[in-house]
């Protein structure tokens, strides 16, 4: 069982499309969502996706993002996560931010790695909301017990160095770890630079699941998501 | 907490890059206890750079104000600004963890021009990232930079200013981060920046202290200094930070205080996260980092070092504003009166202390001349044609 991800930003290309992508994901069962709240200064993401958030936070703020996301709660019958950055979160307090979006499953913030990820980790789970923490091919094994031993949702292996939308590949570095994250409690889902069912499958050699962004974001923008869902969902 | 300054600091990066923040880190801490890589740089600080830089009475100056002014003359050394003095530490750094390539961001240009500068002198690849506005308006520091031997890369998104060209660097830093360091150019960024551009930069504070004592035979009264990331300011207050002497930061106030026409993030701003650190951020209501603006570009950054905020909550220094057009006649009245002509950053200090001369009537004052003011003649001419 290898569980396929969905990476969308937040009301893009527009609402309707942007729902009508989450209620295609659902029929088509993708296992969980991630949808991005655009962030002005998007320093993890490749061009694709920053292309795409930059355009909606020209026409759209965060009101808006929680009324798409609402709509989106309503209509996806698994999953839901909300993947942003770390000032949205907290420029306005991060138990308000926990409090407003309750109804999401869990939550990734790019830019808070495991060190600095306590005062929001225990915040969001007052709130029932789960903390996504990042491993790379790099994380020192310390660290790696650690996020094993403290995660209380699925574990995003980062296969690539870079941002979004690069090549997938696995090395040593990379394989040596998730070997040794298999016995970890929660999912374990591999993400960054995934395009085919032929990346999928070799993810899953490894992992619980994967997670695919810049494809699905590119594909939707042509109108071709339900095509391109079809061709990565065994 | 280690990495914050009070509640300020951290390491807000991908999780891709805490193995790089580790590494310099520990080459940082090994630097500082090697006796021959700490004489290396002062070599090259003395012989290379030109330190150390004069303590200059201004008399002419001193005159018109009604204060006792002396300029800690940063624009005298190589290279133009005191960006040379953290550039040439990180190089070195750079060496130590035996890394081949170096990258950096830039918007007035200094910062790119002094990385250049230091990877020429050591034979390390060199790429900058700089915002297209900047490439414009700063022109002849991108032909420098080229001349050294960067390749300059212009970023035409987002802002085309200097936060445009940290978020590519930091973009850059990811994908290549085995083999590559980031010099960061400011007091800004995760921990261990601050610590590590400060502690470089805090040779000016040391000598601007030891030339006063032995000029003015006491400390002064003030010490100014511009504030865009805070580089500047930190290395000349550190050598008073313990001192009974007042210790005044100057933002660019731009056109106005309205959100979007200026720089002044710790005067206007409140506490967010942006590249790598907490610390005051000009932001909207749902924290979007908004655009901002400032004549200067090395000031136009709506972000600020995070050892400025917890000095700024502290109240051990203060924080004032000084205006675009208050910033050019500062550049003005130091050309003029003292045949200085001063970067327009530097400009923002002088100009602050003109608009405030009855503050600073009968005082001791030691401004920051943290630049010189060459790359800023195409921007004074565009404003006032020819005729300058």
């Amino acid at each position: 069982m290898c569980k396929v991800g969905i990476y969308l930003v937040c009301d893009y290309p527009d609402r309707s499309r942007f729902l009508e992508a989450i209620k295609l994901c659902d029929e088509l069962g993708v296992d969980f969502l991630e949808i991005g709240i655009p962030f002005s200064d998007p320093t993890a993401d490749g061009d694709t996706i920053e292309r795409a958030a930059l355009e909606v936070l020209e026409r759209e703020g965060m009101d808006d993002f929680y009324d798409a996301l609402k709509s989106a709660r309503e209509i996806f019958n698994r999953k839901l996560y909300v993947m942003t950055y770390a000032n949205v979160v907290y420029s306005n307090g991060i138990e308000n931010f926990a409090k407003r979006f309750s109804f999401i499953d869990g939550v990734i913030l790019a830019d808070v790695p495991f060190r600095e990820s306590k005062r929001f980790k225990d915040i969001f789970k007052k709130y029932g909301i789960g903390f996504v923490y990042f491993v790379t091919p790099e994380t020192d094994f310390e660290t790696l017990e650690r996020i094993k031993a403290s995660a209380n949702d699925f574990i995003y292996f980062v296969s690539i160095r870079g941002t979004t939308g690069g090549e997938f590949c696995l090395d040593g570095d990379a394989i040596n770890r998730l070997e040794l994250l298999k016995e970890s409690e929660q999912d374990v889902i591999i993400g960054f630079g995934i395009k085919t069912r032929n990346d999928v499958r070799k993810a899953c050699k490894y992992a619980d699941g994967v997670v695919i962004g810049t494809e699905a974001v590119k594909s939707l923008a042509s109108d071709k998501l339900g095509e391109f869902l079809k061709s990565v969902i065994d | 907490m280690k990495g914050y300054y009070g509640e300020y600091g951290g390491q807000f990066v991908a999780e891709t890059l805490i193995g790089a923040l580790d590494e310099l880190e520990e080459a940082f801490k090994r630097f500082k206890k090697d006796r021959y890589a700490r004489k290396e740089l002062n070599d090259l600080f003395k012989n290379y750079a030109g330190r150390p830089t004069p303590l200059y009475y201004a008399k002419n100056l001193s005159d018109y104000l009604g204060c006792e002014v002396y300029l800690k003359r940063e624009d005298l050394l190589h290279s133009g600004a005191h960006k040379l003095n953290n550039t040439l530490g990180q190089a070195i750094l750079t060496k130590f963890m035996d890394k081949k390539r170096i990258i950096a961001e830039t918007g007035a240009g200094q910062h790119g021009v002094a990385t250049a500068t230091a990877a020429a002198l050591l034979g390390i690849e060199c790429v900058v990232y700089m915002g297209k506005v900047d490439a414009k308006r700063q022109r002849p520091n991108l032909l420098r930079m080229r001349l050294l031997g960067a390749d300059v890369r212009i970023v035409e998104k987002g802002s085309m200013t200097l936060k445009s060209a940290i978020n590519e660097a930091l973009r850059d830093w990811v994908r290549n981060v085995q083999n590559t360091h980031y010099i960061l150019g400011s007091v800004v960024g995760p921990y261990p920046f601050p610590e590590i551009v400060a502690y470089f930069q805090s040779v000016i504070g040391k000598e601007a202290k030891r030339q006063i004592l032995s000029q003015a035979k006491r400390l002064p009264d003030c010490v100014v200094a511009c504030v865009g990331g805070g580089s500047n300011a930190i290395g000349v207050f550190k050598g008073f930070l313990k001192d009974d002497v007042e210790l005044i930061g100057v933002e660019a106030g731009g056109e106005s205080l309205e959100l979007g026409r200026h720089s002044a993030t710790l005067t206007e701003g409140k506490p967010g996260i942006l590249h790598g650190a907490l610390s005051y951020l000009l932001q909207d209501e749902f924290g979007q980092v908004v655009n901002v603006h400032s004549i200067s570009a090395g000031l136009d950054y709506p972000g600020v070092g995070p050892e400025h905020s917890y000095l700024k909550n502290t109240g051990r220094v203060k924080y004032g504003v000084c205006f675009d057009n208050e910033a050019l006649e500062g550049f003005k009245v130091l050309s003029r009166l003292e045949g200085i002509i001063p970067a327009l950053e530097s400009a923002h200090a002088v100009g602050y202390v003109v608009k405030s001369r009855d503050y600073f009537k009968g005082k001791t004052v030691v401004i920051n001349i943290s630049g010189r003011g060459d790359k800023d003649l195409g921007i004074i001419e565009a404003l006032e044609g020819n005729g300058v």
